[in-house]
C-alpha cells in the first residue's frame, strides 16, 4: 500500500501536467448580442400565444356573462340578484390567484431568511 | 452603498412579473450556464452551446412561476443546462463539428521543433479522443477544470455534486486517461 500511494500520486501529477498543457486553449464567451437575442426570442414565443389565450378567455367570459344573464332573467330573477350572481364568482376567480401567490410566498421567504 | 439582491429575492420579483429582475438573473448566471454547456458539448460545438444557453433561459423564463425555491436557483438552472446540453450532444454526436478539437489543441502547442510538435499534436489528438470516451460528467469536469480554469468548488457547483465527488471524478478521469494513453503506446510526461 505504501508503494502504491507514491505511484498513484506520480500518475496523478503526471496526468495533471499533461492535461494542463494539452487542454490549454482560449476560453470562449457568449457574444455581446446574447441578451438581445434571448429577449427577442422570449417576446417572439410568448406574445402570440398570450394574445390568443387572452382573446379566447375574454370571449368565453363575455359569452358566459351574457348567457347567464339571459337564463337568469328568463327565470324571473331581478337585475340586482343577476348581477351579484355573475360578478361574485368573477371576483372570487380574480382573488384566488392573488391569494395563492401570497400563500406560496410566505414559506419561501421564511426559508430564505434562515 | 447599494445592496446586492440575492437570487431568491430576484426570483421572487421575477415571479411577480418584473422583467428587470429576470434580466438580472440572466446576467448573473449566463456566463456559467454557457461554460457548463461548452464543457459538455466540447470546443467543437460552441455555437450549439450558445443555443443551449438561450434555450435554458427560455425554459427558466417559462417555468419560473413554478419554481418553489426548494433548491438554490443556481442549482436548478445548472441542472436544466446539464440535461439540455446532454440531450443536444446526443443529437449532434454524428454531425461534423465546426472545428476539430485536435486542431484547436494544436493551435496552442508551444513545443519547440517540428518533430516534437508533431508528436505532441498527435498525443493531444489521441488524448482528446480518449476524453470523448469518458462518462459525460468526467468530460465536463475535466473541461471545466483544465480548460476553463474552474476550481473544484465551481466544478462541484456547476455539476450539482459535492466537492469531494468532483475531486474524485477528476482523479478517476486522470487515472482512466493514463491507462488509455499507455494502452495506445503514449507516454504521459
Amino acid at each position: 500500500m505504501t508503494e502504491m500511494e507514491p505511484r498513484e500520486d506520480a500518475l496523478q501529477s503526471e496526468m495533471d501536467r499533461l492535461l494542463r498543457r494539452s487542454m490549454a486553449a482560449p476560453i470562449p464567451s457568449l457574444p455581446p448580442e446574447f441578451d438581445q437575442r434571448w429577449m427577442n426570442e422570449v417576446r417572439r414565443r410568448s406574445q402570440p400565444s398570450n394574445r390568443y389565450r387572452r382573446n379566447l378567455l375574454t370571449g368565453y367570459g363575455l359569452a358566459s356573462v351574457v348567457a347567464s344573464a339571459v337564463v337568469m332573467r328568463g327565470q324571473g330573477i331581478n337585475w340586482g340578484t343577476t348581477a351579484v350572481m355573475i360578478l361574485a364568482p368573477l371576483a372570487l376567480a380574480a382573488a384566488i390567484p392573488w391569494a395563492w401567490r401570497i400563500v406560496q410566498k410566505a414559506p419561501r421567504q421564511s426559508v430564505n431568511q434562515i | 452603498m447599494t445592496l446586492v439582491e440575492s437570487d431568491a429575492q430576484l426570483v421572487s420579483r421575477a415571479q411577480d412579473g418584473e422583467s428587470q429582475a429576470f434580466a438580472e438573473l440572466v446576467g448573473r448566471h449566463k456566463a456559467r450556464v454557457f461554460r457548463l454547456a461548452v464543457s459538455i458539448l466540447g470546443r467543437e460545438f460552441i455555437p450549439e452551446a450558445e443555443d443551449v444557453a438561450q434555450e435554458v433561459f427560455l425554459k427558466v423564463h417559462h417555468a419560473i412561476a413554478s419554481f418553489r425555491g426548494e433548491a438554490e436557483f443556481g442549482s436548478w438552472i445548472y441542472r436544466i443546462t446539464f440535461n439540455q446540453a446532454v440531450n443536444l450532444k446526443a443529437r449532434v454526436r454524428f454531425r461534423s463539428p465546426h472545428a476539430d478539437e485536435t486542431v484547436l489543441y494544436h493551435a496552442v502547442s508551444t513545443e519547440p521543433g517540428p518533430e516534437r510538435q508533431a508528436e505532441t499534436a498527435e498525443r493531444d489528438r489521441v488524448l482528446a479522443e480518449c476524453i470523448q470516451t469518458l462518462p459525460e460528467v468526467y468530460q465536463s469536469a475535466l473541461r471545466l477544470y483544465y480548460w476553463m480554469g474552474a476550481g473544484v468548488v465551481e466544478v462541484a457547483e456547476l455539476l450539482g455534486i459535492p466537492e469531494n465527488t468532483a475531486k474524485s471524478y477528476l482523479s478517476r478521469a486522470r487515472k482512466l486517461l493514463h491507462g488509455m494513453l499507455k494502452e495506445r503506446g503514449y507516454s504521459c510526461d
